[in-house]
């Protein structure tokens, strides 16, 4: 469609233009037809939610609601491509008044770019490559896949029924991997924890790190890795040991005194497990 | 021994010899004697580059005029930059820009990295190489300014990412100090190199955010 639509508030109320009568509104609605699989980009800077779910229409719809009128709102199309734009109006606005929520409704396939400074981001069923960034805000996927990208700095992620690939790297922010169709995973936080809870898939790589928090892993018993847990100053506390045949490659042995942590591997050992920790615990259990 | 087990010792050990295990396995591998030889050609190379690099005028004054006319950094300030005492000298202004910034934070790890590999692996690793030291002291100036930058803002999202920058400085020293006590520990350094990466992308990242919202 190619057109812009830019939803001025604020100033754009006090001068009188043709938005005013929808900047006196505080929610904002905008439907976008698309042909194939969209693109969605929304960078948000005030503070607020950010959800999207996914529907069998082949449009992106967009409501965006807000406390004041201190935010101007760009929504912008161009082909597939659908641009979201919250922009501060008003530099003096207060945290509260820069509250905004956006609630998305997109294809089932549809890649996503969200980035946000607090609040959270909620994606749930939607199929196709993500980049989700926040400061301080959680993000939530539920049944997403694709190769999923979450970057913050204090915002945790949790993850339920992911697939594909997943990258997170955060300072403070933990991470949450449950019942995962994961073939890649990389998790690195500064001095949050790591849970991951569920299956390795076979031929799957998977690497944890976490500076100063728990790395914990808890697999089935119909799992198949290579496991390699490692730590600098702190401790593994492996409470499967039970199950887990012990350095069936001889490599801790090449190590020598210098390596604190230890190898193993349960089944065939076709996946790989990589966990370490500076000075946090890793551990390591069987479900039931 | 597989390859992959190779590649572990390799990278654990560095090319100092090799167990008798992974000579036997690359003595009929192909494939490892290709990764090995390439290992060597980088390290060969390596060592015959100078410590720091002190460019041409001329390099410097085409990559000012870049700079400007990207509107990455600012004409006015360009008299103080256009001769430089040293390569590093602009790097406290260069980390003004966010992309810039993470680029020569990698530059520097990949620099910290190259390095470590330069060191024989018996021997004690440096605790920063001198280069890298003065790289991370401008690091350290650009903190202090985006801490100025960010005590007139006292929102949610600003508490949070001083409080995400003291807890990377936090951690950043404890690693500085576990190294000093066991500077062979390639797990506390790995730690480390990551750490100042993010403390670099969170700097820019709060510089960016500090002008968006001032």
């Amino acid at each position: 469609m190619g057109r812009s639509i830019t939803l001025a508030f604020g100033a754009a109320a006090l001068l009188g233009s043709s938005t005013a009568s929808m900047a006196a509104s505080p929610r904002i609605e905008r439907h976008f037809v698309v042909n194939g699989r969209p693109v969605v980009v929304i960078q948000n800077v005030a503070n607020g939610r950010i959800e999207v779910k996914s529907s069998k229409s082949q449009e992106v719809a967009v409501i965006a609601t807000q406390n004041s009128s201190k935010i101007n709102f760009e929504m912008e199309q161009a082909g597939d491509r659908i641009d979201v734009t919250a922009n501060v109006a008003d530099a003096s606005a207060s945290p509260l008044d820069l509250e905004t929520s956006l609630q998305l409704t997109v294809p089932e396939e549809t890649e996503l770019q969200l980035k946000t400074e607090n609040g959270l981001i909620y994606v749930e069923q939607v199929m196709g490559d993500m980049t989700l960034e926040s400061f301080a805000g959680e993000v939530h996927l539920k049944e997403v896949s694709g190769y999923i990208i979450v970057k913050t700095t204090g915002g945790s992620l949790v993850c339920t029924q992911c697939a594909g690939k997943l990258d997170f790297n955060s300072v403070g922010g933990s991470a949450q991997i449950l019942q995962p169709a994961l073939t890649n995973v990389n998790l690195r936080t500064t001095t949050g924890n790591i849970l991951f809870d569920g299956d390795f898939i076979r031929t799957g790589l998977y690497s944890m790190k976490s500076g100063k928090g728990l790395v914990e892993v808890r697999f089935s018993g119909n799992d198949s890795f290579d496991l390699k847990a490692q730590t600098a100053t702190g401790t593994v506390d492996n409470q499967a040991a039970a199950f887990l045949k012990p350095d069936s490659h001889g490599t801790v042995r090449r190590f020598g005194s210098k390596f604190r942590g230890l190898f193993g591997t349960f089944g065939a050992g076709l996946a790989k497990v990589e966990l370490s920790t500076y000075s946090g615990t890793i551990r390591i259990l069987k479900r039931d | 021994m597989q390859c992959r087990d190779v590649e572990e010792v390799l990278e654990q050990d560095g090319l100092a010899p090799l167990p008798e295990a992974a000579r036997m396995h690359v003595a009929r591998c192909p494939h490892c004697q290709g990764y090995l030889a390439d290992l060597e050609t980088i390290v060969s190379t390596a060592y015959e580059l100078p410590a720091e690099v002190e460019p041409p005028s001329r390099v410097w004054t085409s990559l000012l005029a870049r700079l400007e006319s990207e509107g990455i950094i600012k004409e006015s300030a360009a008299p103080a930059r256009v001769a430089p005492a040293s390569w590093w000298d602009g790097f406290g202004q260069l980390l003004r820009s966010r992309a810039l910034a993470t680029v020569t934070v990698g530059a520097v790890i990949a620099a910290a990295a190259l390095l470590q590999l330069r060191q024989p692996s018996e021997k004690a690793l440096p605790p920063v190489p001198p280069g890298i030291q003065v790289t991370l002291e401008q690091l350290n100036q650009q903190e202090g300014l985006v801490r100025n930058m960010h005590l007139a803002g006292a929102s949610p999202v600003d508490v949070a990412l001083e409080q995400n920058l003291q807890q990377i400085d936090d951690f950043i020293a404890d690693c500085e100090g576990h190294l000093k006590a066991e500077p062979q520990d390639e797990l506390a350094r790995e730690y480390l190199y990551s750490a100042y990466q993010q403390k670099a992308e969170l700097l820019a990242a709060m510089m960016d955010r500090g002008r968006s919202v001032n």
